[in-house]
C-alpha cells in the first residue's frame, strides 16, 4: 500500500521531482569523484614530491676524529667515518619494497684531474636518474652499475674542464690514476654541478677501500608515517648507525597535503548544502501543490506521520536514485579529473560509492524537512477549495 | 507601466520569492568564496612551498669548482672567489622585489674547536669540524632606505633549536645536534667552547672564545658543525665582508614554454612579458643585473618540483571550484524554476486579462533579474566573509575580499537565474488560462 503510494506520487509529479533527481545526481557526482580523488590524493602527490629526491639518509653515527691542529683541510674531506657496504646495503636492499624509489650508496673523494681538486662522488650510477629526476642531462645515462669506464660531470666541472660527453677526464688520487669516458653532463642547479660521478667500485679502487661507502641516500615514497615507519624499521636493523628523514621534504609535504585535502572537503560540503537548498525549493514547491492531496489524506484518517513519511521515503528514494547514477558517473569524472590533474588516473574507491549514496539520502531528507509544515494543513480549509 | 507592474510584483508577497532569495544569496556566497580562494591558491601554495627553502643559489661567477661533500665547502679560505655583503641590500630593488623573500648569506670556515670545561691537566681535546657563518635574523639595509630582516629563518624554516640563537653582534654560537652529542664529554648551552681557523697562516693565532646558545638540529650537515653570525665567520677566515654563497627564495611562477627560452633570442614584446612575469630565470636574471660578476643557478631539485606541483594542485583546485560554482548554479536555477511554477495562477491571470506572452515573461525576468542581483549582492558580502573562514582554515591566513568578483558574481547570478526561469515560463507560456482559474 505503502509502496504504490509511492509510486503513484513519484508519477504524479514527475517534471517537478526530476530537478530535485537532476540536482541530486550532478551533486552525487561532483561529491562522490572528488572523494574520490581525496582518498588517492595521498598517494598521487607523494609520488609527484619524489622529484625533490633522497628524503632518508643513512649515515654513520660518529662525526670528525680527533685530529692535529693545522692539518691540512683536504684531509677532513678524504678521511670521513665509513659504513661497512656489505651491511648496510644488504639491509637496504632486504628492505626494498615497491615504496622504494631509488636507492644509492655514495662515497666521496677529492681527486685531481688535470691538477685540479674535484670532488669524484662513487656512487650507483643506474640508480641517479630516479633519485635525482631534476637533473637535466646532456648525454646518456648510465644504466649498469657496473660500469666502471664511464662517468657523468656536473655542469660546473664540464666548464672548468672543457668536457663534454664522449670525451674523457683522468682522475688521479694519491698516485692512482684511472682514465674515464665522460658520458653526459649533468645541470643539477646545486652542489652536483661540482662533482663528477662515478660507479662506486671506480671511487673504492682509487681511495683504495674495500666494501667501504660513506652515505646512503634513499627515495621513498608514502606519507610522512610510511616514511618515519620506514626509517624506523631500518634504524633498529642498523642500530650502529645514523637513520634519518630529511625534514625539509617531508615538512613541506605534509602542510601542503594537509592544505588539499582540507579544501576539498570543505567545497564537498558546500555542495552538499547547495543540493540541500535544491532539494528544499522542489520540495517546498511540491508541499504547496500538494495541500489538497494532503488534505484528504487528513480528512480520510491519515496522519501527519504517515504523511510525512511517505513524502519522506519519496525523496529518501530520490536520494538513492541519485546517488546511484551519480556515484558511477563520479567514478568517470575522478578519472577525467586524474587525467587531467596528475596525468594517471584515479584508483576506484568502493567505499565511496556507498557514502555517497547515504550523503545524498541524508541531505535529501533534509531539504525536506521543512514539509512538517504540511501538518498545519487544515483539511476542511482545503477541501473547501480556499 | 511595465516597471510599476515588474516593482508591484517585486515588493508584494515576499514570501514566494523568499526561497530563490535565500538559494541565491546561499549559491553565491559560496561561488565568492571559493573563487576568492581559488584566486589566491597560486599565490598561497607558492608561499607553502618556501618552506622546501632556498630555490636559488648565488655564487661568484670567476670561482674555482667548489670542493662541496654534504653541504659543506673543503675549499681553504684563501681560494676562490668571494661576494661582497655590502651589496645585498640591492636585491631588494629589482623589478620583483616583492617577490623576494629572505636570502641567507653563508661562509664556511673549516676549523678546530676545543670545549672550556676539560680540566687543565688533560691534553685538551680538539675536533675539526666546520664553521658555517650565516645569519639567522638579520637586518639589511636596502639602498632606498628601508630595512629587510631576513636570514634562515625564511629560507630554511625546517632548523629547529634548543635554546636560543645566537646575537648577530655577539661571540656566540650554536651547535648542531650531531655534534653537540658526539663531542667528547658532550657539548650543552652555556658553555664556552674556543675555535681556531684550520688555516696554515691563522694557525698560530689566539683561539676565539665563543658562547654556546642553543643546539641546532636541521637533518643536513649542520647538524655537524657549528653556526655563528657572519661576522664572526668572517673575522676567523680573514675575508670581512664577504661571504661564499647566498641562498636566496623567492616566489616564482611555474615555468612553462616562455620561460624556458633563452631570452636573448625573444622579440621585443615577448622580452617585456618574460622580465615582468615573476619566472625563476627573469628573477635570476634581474638578479644578475644588480649583483655583477655572480652567477646565479636555479636549484632545479626545488624549483622544478615546485613548478610541477604548484601547476598540478592549482589545476585541482580550480575544477573544485568550478564543481562549486555548477552546483551553485543548479541550485539557483533550480529554485527559480520552482518559484516560477509557483506562479502559474498569477501568470493564468495576467493572460486572462489581455497580457502576451511576451509581456508575461518580460516582467517575470525583469523580476527575477532584480531578485538576483540583490540577492547576489547580499550573497557577495556573505562569501566575503565565507572566504576570510575557508581562507584561514585552509592557508592559517584570511583571504582578502576582491571587488573584481563582484560583478562575475551578479553576473552569474542574474545568468542562471534567468536561465532558470525560464524553462518553465515557456511552459507557462502554452498554458491555457481557462483551465488554470478553474484551478484544475
Amino acid at each position: 500500500m505503502f509502496a504504490r503510494l509511492l509510486w503513484k506520487l513519484v508519477r504524479g509529479s514527475r517534471g517537478r521531482l526530476a530537478v530535485a533527481l537532476i540536482a541530486l545526481t550532478s551533486s552525487a557526482a561532483v561529491s562522490s569523484a572528488l572523494l574520490n580523488l581525496d582518498l588517492d590524493i595521498e598517494r598521487k602527490l607523494t609520488r609527484e614530491f619524489r622529484t625533490l629526491g633522497a628524503n632518508v639518509v643513512i649515515a654513520p653515527r660518529q662525526v670528525a676524529e680527533p685530529g692535529e691542529p693545522g692539518a691540512p683541510t683536504a684531509a677532513l674531506a678524504a678521511s670521513p667515518i665509513l659504513m661497512d657496504s656489505d651491511v648496510v646495503l644488504g639491509e637496504v636492499e632486504r628492505r626494498r619494497t615497491a615504496d622504494v624509489i631509488a636507492a644509492a650508496p655514495y662515497l666521496y673523494l677529492v681527486a685531481r684531474a688535470s691538477d685540479t681538486p674535484v670532488v669524484v662522488a662513487g656512487t650507483w650510477l643506474d640508480q641517479a636518474s630516479k633519485l635525482e629526476p631534476t637533473w637535466r642531462l646532456d648525454g646518456d645515462w648510465i644504466t649498469s652499475r657496473a660500469d666502471e669506464s664511464r662517468c657523468l660531470v656536473g655542469r660546473s666541472v664540464a666548464r672548468q674542464f672543457h668536457l663534454a660527453p664522449r670525451g674523457s677526464v683522468e682522475l688521479t688520487y694519491l698516485g692512482r690514476t684511472t682514465r674515464l669516458s665522460v658520458a653526459g653532463v649533468v645541470d643539477a642547479g646545486g652542489a652536483d654541478d661540482n662533482q663528477i660521478f662515478v660507479n662506486l667500485p671506480v671511487a673504492q679502487k682509487l681511495l683504495a677501500v674495500n666494501r667501504r661507502i660513506e652515505i646512503v641516500e634513499l627515495s621513498v615514497s608514502g606519507t610522512a608515517e610510511n616514511i618515519s615507519r620506514y626509517s624506523a624499521g631500518l634504524r633498529t636493523a642498523l642500530p650502529r648507525y645514523e637513520v634519518r628523514p630529511i625534514r625539509q621534504v617531508s615538512e613541506a609535504e605534509g602542510q601542503l597535503l594537509n592544505r588539499t585535502r582540507l579544501l576539498i572537503v570543505s567545497t564537498v560540503i558546500l555542495i552538499l548544502v547547495l543540493t540541500a537548498l535544491c532539494v528544499l525549493a522542489t520540495m517546498a514547491a511540491l508541499a504547496m501543490e500538494r495541500r489538497e492531496d494532503v488534505g484528504l489524506m487528513k480528512a480520510l484518517g491519515g496522519s501527519i506521520s504517515q504523511i510525512v513519511g511517505l513524502f519522506l521515503a519519496e525523496v529518501g528514494v530520490l536520494g538513492a536514485a541519485g546517488g546511484l547514477v551519480g556515484s558511477t558517473a563520479g567514478f568517470a569524472l575522478s578519472q577525467w579529473m586524474g587525467l587531467r590533474v596528475f596525468g594517471t588516473s584515479i584508483t576506484p574507491r568502493w567505499e565511496v560509492f556507498p557514502l555517497t549514496v547515504a550523503l545524498m539520502v541524508v541531505v535529501a531528507m533534509a531539504g525536506a524537512l521543512p514539509l512538517r509544515l504540511l501538518g498545519k494543513v487544515k483539511p476542511a480549509v482545503i477541501l473547501r477549495g480556499e | 507601466m511595465f516597471a510599476r507592474l515588474v516593482g508591484e510584483s517585486f515588493v508584494r508577497n515576499p514570501r514566494r520569492k523568499i526561497l530563490t532569495a535565500a538559494a541565491l544569496v546561499v549559491a553565491m556566497a559560496v561561488a565568492t568564496a571559493t573563487l576568492t580562494v581559488a584566486l589566491e591558491v597560486g599565490d598561497r601554495l607558492g608561499r607553502e612551498f618556501r618552506s622546501l627553502g632556498a630555490n636559488l643559489l648565488i655564487t661568484p661567477e670567476s670561482d674555482t669548482l667548489p670542493l662541496e661533500i654534504g653541504g659543506v665547502d673543503y675549499r681553504p679560505v684563501d681560494e676562490g672567489a668571494y661576494l661582497p655583503e655590502a651589496d645585498l641590500g640591492k636585491l631588494k630593488m629589482i623589478f620583483w622585489r616583492h617577490n623576494i623573500l629572505g636570502f641567507t648569506p653563508f661562509l664556511d670556515v673549516p676549523v678546530s674547536i676545543r670545549a672550556s670545561r676539560e680540566p687543565a691537566s688533560k691534553a685538551p681535546v680538539v675536533t675539526l669540524t666546520t664553521l658555517i657563518g650565516t645569519w639567522y635574523e638579520h637586518r639589511v639595509a636596502v639602498p632606498d632606505g628601508t630595512i629587510f630582516k631576513t636570514g634562515a629563518s625564511v629560507t630554511h624554516p625546517w632548523w629547529r633549536i634548543e635554546g636560543r640563537w645566537f646575537g648577530d653582534d655577539r661571540e656566540e654560537c650554536v651547535v648542531g645536534a650531531t655534534l653537540a652529542a658526539t663531542y667528547p664529554g658532550g657539548l650543552a648551552i652555556g658553555d664556552v667552547i674556543y675555535v681556531r681557523a684550520e688555516n696554515a697562516d691563522r694557525a698560530q693565532e689566539e683561539p676565539r672564545p665563543l658562547l654556546v646558545r642553543g643546539i641546532v638540529s636541521t637533518g643536513g650537515p649542520e647538524d655537524r658543525s657549528v653556526l655563528v653570525p657572519l661576522r664572526v665567520a668572517q673575522a676567523l677566515s680573514g675575508h670581512p665582508g664577504e661571504l661564499r654563497q647566498l641562498y636566496l627564495s623567492a616566489l616564482s611562477k611555474p615555468a612553462d614554454a616562455l620561460s624556458e627560452r633563452d631570452p636573448s633570442t625573444l622579440t621585443r614584446a615577448e622580452y617585456d612579458r618574460w622580465y615582468c612575469a615573476p619566472y625563476i630565470s627573469s628573477i635570476s636574471y634581474q638578479i644578475r643585473q644588480v649583483l655583477s660578476g655572480t652567477e646565479v643557478r636555479t636549484i632545479r631539485r626545488v624549483a622544478d618540483s615546485e613548478g610541477r606541483i604548484l601547476s598540478r594542485v592549482s589545476t585541482l583546485f580550480w575544477i573544485v571550484t568550478l564543481a562549486a560554482l555548477l552546483a551553485a548554479a543548479l541550485a539557483v536555477a533550480a529554485t527559480s524554476a520552482a518559484t516560477v511554477l509557483q506562479r502559474r495562477s498569477e501568470i493564468a491571470v495576467m493572460k486572462a486579462i489581455g497580457a502576451t506572452n511576451a509581456l508575461v515573461g518580460g516582467i517575470f525576468l525583469a523580476e527575477q533579474l532584480m531578485l538576483a542581483i540583490s540577492g547576489g549582492a547580499i550573497g557577495f558580502v556573505f562569501g566575503v566573509a565565507l572566504a576570510r573562514v575557508l581562507g584561514e582554515s585552509v592557508f592559517g591566513t584570511p583571504a582578502a575580499p576582491r571587488l573584481v568578483l563582484l560583478p562575475v558574481i551578479l553576473g552569474l547570478a542574474a545568468l542562471v537565474a534567468m536561465a532558470g526561469s525560464l524553462i518553465p515560463l515557456g511552459r507557462a507560456a502554452r498554458v491555457d488560462p481557462a483551465p488554470m482559474l478553474r484551478d484544475e
